[in-house]
This record gives structure tokens, C-alpha cells and sequence, in this order.
């Protein structure tokens, strides 16, 4: 009896205590990129003599596949550069499973305290992230910032598109596709994500520029791909002469429901991104161009550049841009060849064989 | 302190008084005693399991957990769920239920950060207390108005404060225009106080926690009105007849979660320096889980402030844990999602055993 007011609270704690213990003894899957050297022992000198590079890696959202895809290439990177440098480097995958700035803040503090080495990050609010970069920064880690900037902030460097640019191109090709004319829409995404803010800008000064294209709305949405492609047949139900979307993201057409949804006679899309699961969408006409942002090289190129100024000391530029790649119906096999080297398991086999 | 909701039979009591020493004896009864176990047995487990690390800016070996870095951040995590959860709490005992304090955050934030933009560009001393009063100012209101709905229009507190959660979001993100907006550098400096600890050591947070804690704490079990809060949650009908003013009681607790949501938004944004319409999105569930925790039941008659923080830190900490012991942060919904039903489960099954020892004449 003594025992009942001790284990009551106790019960009501120990669910916590019990999960984490099991987790640990069943083995719940560890982050073990391919580089991984020894979990747990931070900066320690491994066997080898050489001490390891670990670099923390937090993008937007851990469910957006092309985060996957630059989480892929910071791995292939990492693991290349540690046979040419001797050391082990290990990418640490921190990505909040949803968009949130603080969260995010959140695990650049707790890198550092970790014993990060440097850190990656795409920024969803620079605002929020901004304060935990210079703290980072004046304990000695330095930040690299790719695909969503936090240019007020002291990381060294930042790569990724220039976005106003990319959505001038969006929405010049979608111009273009139209003839010059016609009722178009936006597809936005998160509507506090700077980068996609100025992708939005980009488009709406390019269609300023054309008198017989007219912007019906800019809309935003949680970024998956089924609420992306919710919005999309819910405007296009109320705007029937609807002729054009320009999407800022690609995420309505990681689904395949546009395919059968929209026709291609009737409507053009033009969307950033071209992952596996946006190809279709070139070969079907439906989207005849997309802009392909080697989201693979966020990681690749970002880690390597990380290396470049922590191990080799060389200067990095602030601004590394990347070009974005124009997949069209002409190109669809190259790219996909591209994209299969990168390691996307699931390029379909028949565009592998085009030309 | 006292429980609120003791089942101890006599018997048990006599047992324990014979065994125990009076200090004892009011430390095991405690509703904490517990939860701090559990803590600290976690907090001594990640210790021994996290590795080490040298430090980049000092060149000291220094664990990858126990080190005052790691520590007050994971506290800080969990200040600004906690600080809503006191609130949310009190909600919970008289038999609410508050889903729009995410919301009510990002209001508060978002107002902050508009006025201050035309009252105080330059910052200071005058920014932050003007910070404050409009923080705390949207969440009584916001507050107010989910209590007068949930008395006036006699819907169930679920209906309202899910419609009041889209409503003031759909008012933040309109009022904002959708951008972030950077707040004045003197907000920061106030809620990154290092207060004598040092470089990038930021305590305020976590010490308003511990404050607005106690003061939950003493506001339900030292005062009149918080008595009637439980008294209200226990049994709403006896309540109405020993002549109780249930309806002043609703709106009160109703003001009190937005007062602490609002709080929670001055330091929150204050923080992170800057306030935009999706911040504390989904927020709700994890101060309604954090008061679940810390065993407020949702019918409710029974919670405990410091609880709720504690629940808060639970919650926190094991999300940190995920991520010092380098396990695949893939599986923290799942993890967390099941601890918080096993924890309620197996607290029910408590009070059911308790209850049915009860009956049958204790001992």
C-alpha cells in the first residue's frame, strides 16, 4: 500500500522511460548515412586517428521528397569526400518532419551543442533562424544556407536559385506556352517561405510585362502533394477558362492525379522541379517545361563547399547560384538518366531509353 | 503541496504514517514525485548514453547531453509549450478544452509585430513593454471572447475554440499579408537575457516557466477561484446549486489560457525575433498532450499546474532524446503518440483500480 502514491505518478511517467529504452534495445533505426562513424561519439578521434567531420543538415521538411533527393546528394557527397580527405565526414540528418521555423531554430542551438561541426540548412522563416545562425556562428560553427536563404544572418555562404529569376522564368515559359494571352494562376505553396515569396514576385512582374496575360489569384496550401493538388482542381473548378498555372514548386504534380484531371488541350502547366513523379506530366504535354531545380546538389554541392572552407580553408563565395535545368519533351531522357544517377530508384524505364 | 484528487484510502494512510516520516509522507503523495522520477531518470540515462564531443570554441571534451548548453535549450523547448500549458490546464480541469491557444500565439505574435513596426521601429526599453501589453492584451481578448461563446452560445468548448482556432490564424495571416516580420533587436536582447550565465546561455525563458508554473499552481490551490475552477470540472451541476457563477468561471479560465498563450508570444517571438501567421501552428496538441501528461483528466475535476510543466518537459525531452541518442527522428510522432495513450491508459487504470479498492473497503 505504501507504494501506491509512488507508483501512480510513476506509471503515468513511465510509458516515456519504457518506449525509450525499448527503442533503444530493438534497435530503432538509427541515422546511419553511409558515412556514419560511430553514433554518439561527436567529435572524438576515431580509430583511424582522424577526427570527423559531422555536418547537421536541416532542411524545410523531411516529407518534401526533393529535400530527400539533396539529403542524398549531401550523403554521396559526404562519402566521397571522406575517402579523398582521409576523414571520416558524417552528415547528421535534423529535418523537422513539418515546415516551422522555430523548430528549426530549435536544432541549429541543439547541433552546436551537440558538437556540429557546421551546419546546412534550407531556411522556412529566415527571420526565426536567423538569431540561432549567429549564435551558432560566434561558438564557432559555421552556417551554410541552400535553397531558402537567410541572407541577414552571418552564414558564409548560401546556394541555391536566384528566385525572383526563377519565377520570371516560370512564368515567362507559361507566356510563352499561351501565346501571349489568356487567364493564368500561381500555385504558391507555403505562403511564409521567403524563397517561394519572391518566386511569387518574379512571376507576377514577368506577367505585368505582357497585357494579354491576367493573373486570376496567387494560392497557397500546406506544401504536400495532395493539398497542392486539392487547391489546383478546386481553382480550376471555379475558374473553367483558366489557361495556365505557373507552380513556384512542383508539389501538385508529385501526385498523378492532375494526369487524369486536367487536359492538356485546355490548360499548361509550368512548374519548378522535375522529380521522377513530375515526368509523366512532360510526356503527357500537360506540362511541356519544367524548371528543374538539381535539388540533388543542394546537399552535394553544399557539403562539398562546407568542406571546402572548413578542412581545405579555401574562400567560398557568399553567393554560389545554381542554374536551373529546362526539361522539356526533347530532353526528358537525358535528365532522367541524370536523375537515376543520382540515385532516384523510381525513373520510369522508358524514359531511361529515350534519346 | 496537496492533491487534488487523493485516493488514498484510510487504511493506506495509516500504513504509511506508521512507515513514513511527515516529510516523506507529503513528498510521496505529491503529484510530482513521479513525473520528477521519471526526469531525472531520463535525464541520467541520456547523460550516460550521449557521447562527447570537443567543444568548437573552447577545445574541452564536453558531453553531447549534460552540458548547461543542451540543458537549458531543451528547457527553453519546452517553456513555450509549458507556459501555454498552465493555461490550457486550468481550461481542462473545469471541464474544457482550448484548441485555438496555437492560434491565439500566433495573433498575439503577429499584432506585436505590426504595432511595434509603426509604434517602435527604433526598439528599446518602450518596445518590449509595449511588446508585452499587446501580447498579453490579444490573448485576454482572444481569451475572453472563447469564453463568452462557449457560455453565450451554450456550444460545446471543442466546436468553439476549433472555429476560433482557424478564425484568429485567418486574422493573423491576413492582418500579417503573409510575410514574417522582424521584431526589434531589444525584444531579443530581453528574452536572450544571458543573466550573468554567460554567452549563448538564454535562462529567461525557461525561468518565466518556472514562474508562471508556481503561479498556476498556487492560483488553483490557494485561492477561492481556483477551487471553484475544480469544483466547476468535478461536478458542474452541484456547482450551479451551492450557488456557484459557473458562467464568470468559464470566461475566466477561457482568459486565463489566452493570457498565458500571450505570454507565451512575447517571449516565444521575442526569442526567435521574428512573428509570422503560421507560427504555433499545431502547437495545441502538444500543450493539450503536455496537460494529459501531467495527469489532467479531460472530463475534468483534476490537474495540477506544475504538472502540466513537467508534462511539457516530458514531452520535450524526449524528443530530445530521439535526437542526442542518434535514432531515426522519423519515428518522434510515432514515439510520442504512444507514450502519451500509454500514459493515459495506464493512468486510468489506476484510477479504476483505485476507485474499485475504494468500494470494496480500501486496504
Amino acid at each position: 500500500m505504501i507504494l501506491r502514491p509512488i507508483l501512480r505518478p510513476i506509471l503515468r511517467g513511465a510509458p516515456f522511460a519504457v518506449l525509450l529504452a525499448a527503442m533503444v534495445a530493438s534497435g530503432c533505426p538509427k541515422k546511419t548515412g553511409p558515412t556514419a562513424t560511430g553514433e554518439g561519439s561527436g567529435g572524438a578521434v576515431t580509430a583511424s586517428g582522424a577526427k570527423p567531420i559531422r555536418i547537421a543538415m536541416i532542411a524545410k521538411s523531411s516529407t518534401n521528397p526533393v529535400f530527400l533527393s539533396a539529403r542524398r546528394g549531401a550523403e554521396t557527397a559526404a562519402k566521397d569526400l571522406s575517402g579523398r580527405t582521409g576523414v571520416p565526414i558524417e552528415v547528421i540528418w535534423l529535418t523537422p518532419p513539418q515546415e516551422d521555423g522555430q523548430i528549426q531554430a530549435q536544432r541549429i542551438a541543439q547541433a552546436v551543442n551537440e558538437g556540429a561541426n557546421a551546419i546546412l540548412i534550407s531556411c522556412s522563416d529566415a527571420g526565426k533562424v536567423t538569431g540561432a545562425i549567429n549564435d551558432a556562428v560566434a561558438r564557432g560553427v559555421p552556417v551554410m544556407t541552400f535553397d531558402s536563404d537567410a541572407a541577414q544572418s552571418k552564414r558564409f555562404s548560401y546556394y541555391g536559385v536566384d528566385d525572383k529569376q526563377l519565377g520570371e522564368d516560370v512564368m515567362g515559359e507559361l507566356v510563352k506556352l499561351l501565346g501571349g494571352k489568356g487567364r493564368v494562376a500561381i500555385l504558391a505553396g507555403n505562403q511564409n517561405a521567403p524563397n517561394l515569396r519572391r518566386r511569387v514576385e518574379g512571376a507576377k512582374a514577368e506577367a505585368a510585362k505582357h497585357h494579354g496575360i491576367q493573373i486570376i489569384g496567387t494560392f497557397y496550401h500546406a506544401e504536400t502533394p495532395q493539398d497542392a493538388a486539392a487547391e489546383v482542381i478546386r481553382v480550376d473548378n471555379a475558374y473553367p477558362d483558366i489557361k495556365g498555372w505557373a507552380m513556384v514548386g512542383g508539389w501538385a504534380l508529385f501526385t498523378k492525379t492532375l494526369l487524369t484531371d486536367l487536359d492538356p488541350k485546355k490548360v499548361k502547366l509550368v512548374a519548378v522541379d522535375a522529380l521522377p513523379t513530375e515526368l509523366p506530366y512532360v510526356e503527357k504535354g500537360l506540362a511541356p517545361v519544367l524548371l528543374a531545380q538539381s535539388s540533388y546538389l543542394w546537399g552535394n554541392v553544399g557539403v562539398t563547399k562546407i568542406i571546402d572552407k572548413i578542412f581545405y580553408k579555401k574562400d567560398v563565395p557568399e553567393v554560389v547560384s545554381m542554374d536551373p535545368v529546362r526539361v522539356t519533351s526533347e530532353t526528358l531522357g537525358s535528365w532522367a538518366r541524370q536523375l537515376r544517377q543520382w540515385g532516384f530508384p523510381d525513373v520510369p524505364e522508358e524514359y531511361l531509353k529515350l534519346k | 503541496m496537496t492533491t487534488v484528487d487523493s485516493r488514498m484510502t484510510p487504511a493506506d494512510s495509516t500504513s504509511q504514517r506508521t512507515r513514513l516520516s511527515p516529510f516523506m509522507r507529503r513528498l510521496l503523495r505529491s503529484q510530482q514525485f513521479g513525473l520528477v522520477g521519471v526526469i531525472v531518470a531520463l535525464l541520467i540515462a541520456l547523460s550516460l548514453l550521449a557521447g562527447s564531443h570537443i567543444d568548437a570554441a573552447t577545445g574541452q571534451t564536453v558531453n553531447n547531453f549534460l552540458n548547461s548548453h543542451t540543458l537549458i535549450q531543451t528547457a527553453t523547448d519546452a517553456s513555450f509549450f509549458a507556459i501555454m500549458a498552465v493555461g490550457a490546464t486550468i481550461v481542462i480541469i473545469s471541464g474544457g478544452i482550448d484548441l485555438s491557444v496555437g492560434s491565439v500565439y500566433a495573433l498575439a505574435g503577429v499584432s506585436m509585430g505590426l504595432i511595434l513596426r509603426v509604434a517602435a521601429p527604433g526598439g528599446g526599453v518602450g518596445a518590449v513593454l509595449l511588446a508585452f501589453i499587446v501580447c498579453v492584451a490579444v490573448g485576454i481578448a482572444a481569451g475572453a471572447l472563447n469564453g463568452a461563446m462557449v457560455v453565450g452560445l451554450r456550444v460545446h468548448p471543442f466546436i468553439i475554440t476549433l472555429g476560433s482556432m482557424w478564425i484568429l490564424r485567418g486574422i493573423a495571416f491576413v492582418a500579417s499579408k503573409a510575410e514574417s516580420i522582424l521584431l526589434p533587436e531589444s525584444l531579443t536582447r530581453f528574452a536572450k537575457s544571458p543573466l550573468g550565465l554567460g554567452a549563448a546561455l538564454y535562462p529567461v525563458p525557461m525561468l518565466c516557466m518556472l514562474v508562471i508554473s508556481v503561479l498556476g499552481a498556487v492560483y488553483l490551490q490557494r485561492t477561492v477561484m481556483g477551487r471553484h475552477v475544480f469544483a466547476l470540472g468535478g461536478n458542474a451541476e452541484a456547482s450551479r446549486f451551492s450557488g456557484l457563477r459557473l458562467g464568470r468561471i468559464q470566461i475566466g479560465v477561457y482568459v486565463l489560457a489566452g493570457l498565458t498563450a500571450g505570454l507565451a508570444a512575447f517571449l516565444g517571438s521575442g526569442f526567435y525575433g521574428s512573428v509570422s501567421s503560421g507560427d504555433a501552428n499545431g502547437y495545441e496538441l502538444y500543450v493539450i498532450a503536455s496537460a494529459v501528461v501531467g495527469g489532467a483528466r479531460l472530463s475534468g475535476g483534476r490537474g495540477s499546474a506544475i504538472n502540466a510543466m513537467l508534462g511539457a518537459v516530458l514531452i520535450v525531452l524526449i524528443r530530445q532524446s530521439i535526437r542526442t541518442l542518434h535514432l531515426d527522428q522519423n519515428y518522434e510522432w510515432i514515439i510520442v503518440g504512444c507514450a502519451i495513450v500509454v500514459a493515459v491508459v495506464l493512468d486510468q487504470a489506476s484510477a479504476r483500480f483505485a476507485a474499485r479498492r475504494l468500494a470494496q473497503g480500501g486496504g
